[in-house]
């Protein structure tokens, strides 16, 4: 208070100097009052300003506040999530005021990496997420709920707890590392895992140059700026619990046909076999003997699958004297099962899915005094996953404090420790690739539904009975790592000193780290149950630390003159992004399968141990910010940052980011004071460089030697049972390689309508990534095992639009909506790649001999490569009449002659679509009547294509015969249901049919999801204040209660691994239906 | 307000002490330089140490590591293509290769790839070691010298051979030239070398470096010797029908009787393994036939040592009872099979008249395997099926109709059956190396016997897709049971990794191959007795696939050739090294550089067309086109990195 006061008069007097003419004086007295919200609760906290003038004080625990102030003053009050509201002092000495919700984003405080702004002055483009907006669904990464929310940010996710997500920030700057920087207070991390939504203050994303090259090197990709909850000063204690359960549904899978339907077709494909090949079918049927359903016209179900190995029993079996002969231990010798027919049919997605119960919690205590405030919160969060033994734990502690010192000496931190859990996950890249892994969703889909999940005696049933090829089972699969544990220990954050020295100018300093370690073991089964078994039992074990940590010092000096306000920010940076070693040890058959049995030293044999170090990267940076506005009218903000990293060598380390803004609040000009509409009108625009590293390997300014026992060790001995390991080019150096540069240019335009019923923001933009680091296409002749270098050669474009508009207003006097919509138009295209190429001949990922996948010249990136279907043959006619095609036939794909030379050969492979969706948006509805409220959201994407190669699997008899046929093969073609879009079911595996990639797999992913529906009910103050209570909500929520698509896959949000390969599906985690009840208390 | 402001100058301090000593680290240059870790920079590897290990990694390599279309046992480039088997398994299963044994291969193919990738990679090790000998430490002799540049170049040759036959001509790249300019007078543009000069000389020339400076022994059993590089100079030779170099090289290791005249590297006289089984026998590596052999090892910690390439190539549906259990590719051919008949005295049927419905083999196709039999069916005279008894498990029955009857089970109603396969006579003659070759039903499958259960191949229940596929499965390169866990590595998904060498050139692969210069240029008495060197060693009783009882499986029939004339003698070599080295990868080169490919495969795809019901060959495009099938296309994403006018595909692609 006093150096409030103080500073004020200081400042008083310096404006005197200026403006002393304008001076007027008058009598100090001291105003009291109480801030009310708009249900009549008061609001602690809330800044009560002297307008024009620095003095100030916040309201207490009680909303109450008292102030010296003169009657010709003005009072203003702000609060985070309210309008702000200003009142004339007057003779009044007590003043009750009471706040509206804000929804208007131009009065939002946003907190833009290392400075706090007013929404109105800001040049760049920035978008915020409010904090409830975060903590609707129980999601374990908080980063999945930022989809739809922001304009410019393509959140592409799974259903899997813990998982990562696919998060761009406009687009795709780059062939790889274009996941956004995250900020976390301050400290720069690639991973919110650990953060607790319920934690989070603040979330800003800075999208342009303008905004975000304060970041400089790492900011091509966008920053994500969170900061976690404070506490506030002269507040007593408040004890908050947010609490939310429920459960996930698992939904259903595909449609898969049921044991009858599945004998009827694998006989159809055997006539429909002959039939292409001219042979007689009833011929066919009576040779092709199948293991379980016999030959002949008709299949016959059997009774039993496998009794002892023999498969297609009809009849009864003596199970008293077949249990003698019992046997799933391969290590007793054979294995002896008796396996009944599930006549019934065996919906496999339901037996590896469960309703999965989920809660988070999280208990809060804030509070301050005169010379301190904190925020204390304790959190846990126990998601099961839909599939069994998938599942997320994540408990934190954190703690964040300031205490003043000195009254112009602060000293803080923000600190969270966090134990993390993540079970069962699969996919690359920490769950985000995986659509594209055959995994045990997929498994589901290839298990026929006459295979039960349990044999007679109880052992695990599964392809082991034969004629049904090679799914594995994938309930035992789940089963199986029951076991597997791995967990992480974290400790994150940072502590600060502020120093004041002289008004204005505030210097600070802060040390922050992230520090985790692993340990985890996996156990793998001896399997029985399958046609393609594993012959050990398995046990591995791993553990690794790492330690990142950020040192920044900045000097930020506010002066204000009149109308003008200058804001100077200049700072130095040092960090490392992460040292340490990780090691792991596996190994083969202990003599007990007992877990608490297990550990490496038990094994039989072991393979060598695993270990790698890593040094992290070193950045060191500079940095400065010029902010300049004249009356809110005319703003200018430049910023510049020279960074230097590790991972160039000493030629190239240093790169230089600049970048400029500006805004003219057009609607403070005269000539717009007639149009009455418009009440707020500001226009933007930004030119700048952002830079990127992300996608070099530290290592690539080296020409380096190593090896490995896998790719070059050899048992030159002859001793076979041990290799030596060798030493190959690992690695051709490139020094020269420097950063890619982000060109931004952002136009943009900040509205506020008719009396502020309207709230309109718009971006047009534009990101050229320049000097792309891309590496070296060489030829195999220099080694293929050698990392090429990258290079600085090709160039990306990404361009949109961003918007979001809010209206809200009232339906009657006391029924209230509120309506958010915001879009993201994206278009990406690569521009430029090395000279004479035209596509990125290193990316070709396979999925069973489909290569869908191309990074051309002139089209978005991960695009999908291959043939045209242009229907089905109809006849040997038409096959004829046909540009020459292998494999041809009727029933079978047609592919277009692309390039008209009247064969069908590698030349006609051409475009088939890009998984990157043209837009994606969110809309968010809230209606309040009196204490409830109801809030929907929808999320749609659209524009995108998705490569369904699960249908591979599905849709073909070739494709491993004996497998689960999707139930819609029963609308294949066939010489009388020619209309089909399915070919023809046979036995054939050529080019014609299954062999290759073409567009019958490319699939519409449009779709529009109702992602959440809550209905919450506040009670009101005078009830909770009986109650000791500042606050009392309850709310039942209701996640992805649909999704209109006309994608066939399981779930159309497919991501991937990497983003030059992506959009594949080959089993992807749903996102299903979740049920959740909460409540959130205050006290 | 004097102690305020001391305090707030102490504070200001000790902040602007944190910000400066921060500043002061992070400003240091040094700061920014970040040491490399778990790799070594060229320096390190000048010395003997670092050299030996460069040269292991070369050796590393010759198998391909996970590339399964890059191992030299070429399953799919020699032996598939070549008719010695069919990919075998399912339809859809890897169906990159479909295409390829259809010759409908396309450029953009994947496996064609890896077939490119695999032996440049060899290269491009190669010549890493061959640049870091320009500057070798102090600590390397000259000897030492001369002994990794012989080897290098031996190895070198070995990948650009390969190349040579599956593409033709590849641009030819050493130690003098990399991809940026670097010391050391090695000048950059390897992406622009074309493919247009012939690769044959510069392959002779490394080859004969290594030739004349390997030592006759190494202290390494792994390391090529002298021996090595002779024969495979010879077979260079051969390939290039330079007749007389090859017969000069093959006289120095083999006698004019047929006996070995050179030396295994650890010592060993050449000569033939007494038994044909002993060859593909992991506890017998690195015998005296192993001129040079991949030395694979199981449980070293990485299955890519335990003959990776073979992973999928083993019979199905075993569970724990068989070997490999996954996934029944690399299915022997109905023709290979039958190539194994002889004729009552013992010779081969040359004529191609095994394909011949009187003399092909009876097999289990459409037959399940030990299932009761059902007696629904109606059968004409002179039907046949094949009986599984109970009470003989170890033999195959095959029992032909004596009149129609209504299905009544030949093991009981012995007026309608007659069994034919119970006495040697009455059986097909073969060539005993059929059953070393060829898991087929009724004959021992190596040890893998459980007398409780089957003593022999169970047939069907071991094939994954018969229709698709046919009835027989893969034999050499099986490990036997006894050698579970340790000739066998355990740790990966599937059992079928081993620790047996594949030997890319073993003696009596020499033996041929000098017959065959002999025919030529020399003595047919010469060829003569190298050949039959080789059919005297299948003939050898001793090592004849036995019964449980003691007696032959089947009724093995093989005797010496006569060669009436060069023609003949040529022909008889031919059909011998397709029968000796089956499924060894050498077939489909063979008939390319004898010039035969085009009439014997497309009268192999004839045949084998009509013999299954689902199979692959079904399609009536799979067709062998001369002129154009010889090689295989350049791969296309290559000639895309380098445009057409630098890598030129090969002719028809």
């Amino acid at each position: 208070m006093m150096k409030v006061y103080k500073s004020s008069r200081r400042t008083l007097l310096f404006l005197l100097c200026l403006i002393s003419s304008f001076a007027v004086f008058a009598q100090d007295k001291v105003v009291s009052g109480t801030v009310k919200d708009e249900t009549g609760s008061p609001i602690p906290g809330v800044s009560v300003l002297v307008k024009g003038t620095t003095t100030g004080t916040l309201t207490d625990a009680n909303g109450q506040f008292r102030i010296s102030t003169k009657d010709t003053d003005v009072l203003s009050f702000t609060f985070v999530g309210y309008s702000a509201s200003e009142i004339s002092v007057g003779s009044q000495t007590n003043i009750e005021v009471s706040l509206k919700p804000d929804v208007t984003n131009l009065e939002e405080v946003v907190v833009t990496g290392y400075s706090v702004d007013k929404r109105r002055e800001l040049t760049g483009a920035v978008s915020s997420v409010k904090a409830k907006d975060l903590v609707f669904a129980p999601t374990g990464n908080v980063e999945q709920m930022l989809q739809g929310r922001v304009p410019g940010v393509t959140v592409i996710t799974n259903g899997q707890p813990g998982t990562t997500s696919q998060v761009r920030v406009r687009g795709f700057g780059a062939f790889g590392g274009n996941q956004p920087l995250y900020i976390v207070d301050g400290v720069p991390t690639a991973d919110i895992s650990f953060l607790n939504p319920d934690d989070i203050e603040t979330t800003t994303v800075l999208k342009d140059a303008a905004s975000a090259s304060i970041y400089g090197a790492r900011a091509a990709s966008g920053v994500i700026v969170y900061t976690t909850k404070r506490g506030k000063r002269n507040q007593k204690l408040n004890v908050t619990y947010d609490g939310m359960y429920g459960f996930t549904s698992p939904g259903k899978g595909i449609d898969m046909m049921n044991p009858t339907d599945f004998a009827d077709w694998t006989f159809n494909a055997i006539k429909n076999t002959a039939v292409q090949n001219g042979a007689d079918p009833v011929a066919a049927l009576a040779t092709f003997n199948h293991p379980q359903f016999g030959k002949g016209p008709t299949p016959v179900i059997p009774d039993y699958l496998s009794v002892g190995g023999t498969p297609g029993i009809t009849g009864t079996v003596d199970l008293d004297a077949e249990k003698l002969k019992y046997n799933v231990d391969p290590r007793k010798g054979s294995i002896y099962q008796v396996i009944a027919a599930n006549k019934g049919g065996t919906d496999w997605f339901k037996e590896i899915t469960r309703n999965a119960p989920v809660y988070r919690q999280t208990l809060g205590f804030s509070g301050g005094g005169e010379s301190h405030r904190f925020y204390i919160g304790l959190s846990a969060q126990d998601q099961k996953g839909i599939l069994l033994n998938n599942s997320l734990k994540r408990y934190a502690i954190r703690v964040n404090s300031e205490f003043d010192i000195l009254k112009n000496l602060r000293v803080g931190e923000n600190i969270q420790v966090t134990y993390r859990q993540a079970l069962g996950l699969s996919g690359s890249s920490g769950g985000q690739g995986i659509a594209a892994d055959e995994n045990d969703i997929l498994s589901a889909f290839r298990m026929p539904s006459i295979i039960p999940v349990h044999d007679v005696f109880g052992g695990y049933a599964g392809t082991a009975a034969k004629g049904f090829n090679n799914p594995r089972n994938p309930v035992a699969s789940r089963e199986g790592q029951a076991n597997d544990r791995a967990f992480s220990g974290g400790v994150y954050g940072n502590i600060y000193a502020e120093l004041d020295p002289i008004p204005g100018l505030t210097l600070r300093t802060s040390i922050g780290g992230n520090y985790q370690d692993v340990f985890g073991r996996n156990y793998s089964r001896w399997q029985y149950e399958n046609s393609e078994n594993n012959s050990a039992f398995g046990f591995s074990q791993f553990q690794s630390y790492s330690l990142a940590w950020t040192v920044t010092n900045t000097a930020n000096y506010k002066l204000k003159f009149g109308e003008h306000n200058i804001d100077l920010l200049a700072g130095q940076e040092a960090l490392n992004t992460g040292a340490g070693w990780n090691s792991s040890q596996n190994g083969i058959n202990p003599f007990s399968w007992d877990p608490n049995y297990i550990n490496i030293t038990n094994l039989a044999s072991t393979n060598p141990p695993f270990s790698s170090q890593s040094k992290g990267v070193n950045f060191s940076s500079y940095f400065g910010n010029v902010k300049y506005s004249f009356k809110e009218k005319y703003i200018l903000g430049l910023v510049i940052r020279r960074d230097g990293s590790s991972r160039f060598s000493k030629n190239q380390r240093y790169g230089v980011f600049p970048a400029a803004s500006a805004a003219w609040r057009i609607s403070s000009e005269p000539f717009m004071q007639s149009v009455s509409f418009v009440n707020d009108l500001k226009i933007r625009g930004g030119y700048g460089a952002m830079g990127n590293s992300n996608n070099v390997d530290p290592l690539n300014q080296y020409s380096l030697y190593g090896g490995s026992v896998g790719n070059s060790s050899y048992d030159i001995t002859g001793a076979n049972s041990k290799a030596t390991t060798g030493f190959y080019r690992t690695r051709i150096g490139n020094d020269e390689a420097k950063w890619e540069t982000s060109i931004t240019k952002n136009v943009g335009i900040d509205g506020l309508f008719f009396g502020g019923k309207l709230d309109v923001i718009v971006d047009f933009w534009q990101k050229d990534t320049k000097d792309l680091l891309y590496q070296l296409p060489i030829t195999s002749t220099a080694g293929p095992n050698t990392n090429a270098p990258f290079v600085n050669i090709a160039r990306m474009l990404n361009k949109g639009i961003d918007l979001a508009i809010t209206t809200k207003g009232n339906f009657t006097g006391d029924l209230k909506y509120e309506a958010t919509l915001t879009g993201s138009w994206l278009k990406n295209e690569i521009t430029s790649i090395a000279p004479g190429q035209t596509y990125l001949t290193t990316v070709n990922p396979g999925f069973r001999g489909l290569n869908p996948i191309r990074n051309q010249l002139n089209y978005p990136i991960s695009s999908f490569y291959g043939y045209i279907v242009e229907g089905l043959f109809q006849d040997a006619g038409d096959v004829s009449n046909h540009a020459t095609q292998n494999g041809a036939a009727a029933g079978r794909l047609k592919y277009k002659d692309v390039n008209g030379d009247g064969k069908i050969d590698d030349n006609d492979r051409t475009f088939m679509g890009s998984p990157v969706p043209k837009f994606t948006g969110g809309f968010n509805f809230i209606l309040r009547w009196k204490g409830i409220d109801l809030t929907a959201y929808m999320y749609t994407s659209l524009g995108g294509k998705i490569f369904n190669a699960s249908r591979w699997f599905t849709d073909f008899y070739p494709s491993f015969q004996g497998a689960a046929i999707a139930t819609r093969v029963k609308d294949s073609w066939t010489p009388t249901n020619t209309g089909a879009t399915i070919p023809i079911f046979e036995s054939a595996s050529n080019f014609s049919t299954n062999q290759i990639a073409n567009s019958y797999y490319v699939e519409n992913g449009n779709y529009l999801r109702l992602q959440n529906v809550t209905v919450g009910y506040t009670f009101p103050a005078s009830m909770v204040d009986k109650w000791k209570m500042t606050k009392l909500r309850v709310y039942a929520a209701a996640n992805n209660l649909f999704t209109i698509t006309k994608y066939k896959g399981l779930d159309p949000g497919v991501g991937g691994n990497a983003d030059t390969n992506f959009g594949i599906d080959v089993g992807n985690y749903p996102l299903t239906k979740q049920y959740t009840l909460g409540l959130n208390l205050g006290f | 307000m004097k102690d305020v402001i001391n305090k707030r100058i102490k504070s200001g301090v000790i902040l602007a002490v944190i910000a400066v000593v921060s500043l002061l680290y992070s400003c240091k240059d040094s700061f920014l330089d970040v040491p490399v870790t778990g790799n070594l920079n060229a320096g390190l590897l000048s010395g003997k140490l670092g050299l030996e290990n460069a040269l292991i990694a070369i050796y590393s390599q010759v198998n391909g590591r996970a590339g399964r279309m890059a191992s030299p046992s070429n399953w799919v480039w020699g032996s598939i293509r070549g008719g010695d088997a069919g990919k075998g398994t399912d339809p859809g299963d890897f169906s990159d290769i479909n295409p390829i044994q259809r010759f409908e291969a396309l450029a953009s193919q994947g496996v064609i790839l890896e077939k490119w990738n695999g032996n440049y990679e060899g290269i491009a090790r190669a010549n890493a070691l061959l640049r870091l000998l320009k500057a070798p430490g102090p600590d390397v002799t000259d000897a030492d010298k001369i002994s990794y540049e012989a080897q290098a170049k031996f190895l070198r040759a070995h990948f650009y051979f390969e190349l040579k036959r599956a593409f033709g001509n590849t641009p030819y790249v050493d130690e003098n030239i990399d991809v940026l300019p670097s010391a050391g007078g090695v000048e950059g543009g390897i992406e622009k070398v074309k493919n247009d000069i012939d690769l044959y000389p510069k392959i002779e020339a490394d080859m004969t470096i290594a030739y004349n400076n390997l030592p006759v022994t190494q202290s390494q059993v792994g390391k090529v010797n002298k021996g090595a590089a002779t024969a495979y100079l010879g077979k260079i030779f051969l390939y290039e029908k330079k007749y007389t170099e090859a017969k000069a090289k093959f006289d120095e290791i083999v006698n004019p009787d047929g006996t070995g005249k050179g030396k295994t590297s650890n010592d060993k006289t050449y000569g033939l393994v007494p038994l044909f089984a002993n060859v593909f026998k992991g506890t017998n590596d690195n015998n005296e036939e192993s001129i040079w052999a991949y030395q694979s090892a199981a449980n070293t910690g990485s299955v890519n040592n335990a003959n990776p390439e073979f992973d999928l190539n083993w019979p199905y549906n075993t569970g724990s009872d068989g070997p490999g259990n996954c996934c029944s590719f690399f299915q022997p051919t109905f023709a290979m099979g039958n190539s194994f008949r002889t004729d009552a005295l013992g010779q081969p049927l040359l004529d191609e008249s095994y394909n011949s419905a009187a003399n092909e083999l009876v097999t289990d196709m459409s037959i399940e395997t030990g299932s009761p039999w059902k007696a629904t069916a109606e059968f004409a005279k002179d039907a046949t099926v094949s009986r599984f008894d109970p009470a003989k498990p170890n033999q195959e029955r095959v029992y032909v109709a004596l009149a129609k009857n209504t299905g009544n089970d030949p093991l009981t109603d012995a007026t309608n059956w007659k069994l034919v396969w119970v006495e040697n006579t009455a059986n097909p003659p073969m060539d005993p190396r059929i059953d070393h070759s060829i898991g087929r039903r009724g004959i021992p499958y190596l040890d893998w016997a459980d007398p409780a259960k089957y003593t022999a191949f169970p047939g069907k229940a071991w094939i994954r897709n018969q229709p698709n596929a046919g009835p027989y499965a893969t034999k050499k390169f099986v490990y036997y049971k006894t050698d579970k866990g340790t000739l066998q590595d355990n740790t990966s998904w599937t059992p079928g990794y081993t620790a047996i060498n594949f030997p890319i050139i073993r003696f009596a692969d020499v033996l041929l191959m000098a017959a065959e210069a002999e025919i030529e240029i020399g003595s047919l008495a010469t060829a003569l007795n190298y050949t039959n060197a080789v059919r005297n060693r299948a003939a050898n009783p001793a090592g004849f696939v036995k019964d449980v009882d003691g007696t032959p499986a089947a009724n093995y029939v093989i005797t010496p050739y006569v060669f009436t004339d060069q023609a003949d003698a040529r022909t008889k070599v031919r059909f011998e090294r397709k029968v000796e080295l089956s499924g060894e990868g050498h077939r489909f080169f063979d008939l390319v550089r004898w010039g035969t490919a085009n009439t014997e495969l497309n009268a192999f795809l004839n045949y084998e067309r009509n013999k299954t019901q689902l199979g692959a060959l079904k399609s009536p495009d799979a067709v062998f086109h001369p002129g154009k099938d010889e090689l295989l296309p350049i791969p296309q994403p290559q000639i895309d990195l380098v445009t057409a006018d630098v890598l030129k595909q090969n002719p028809g692609f």
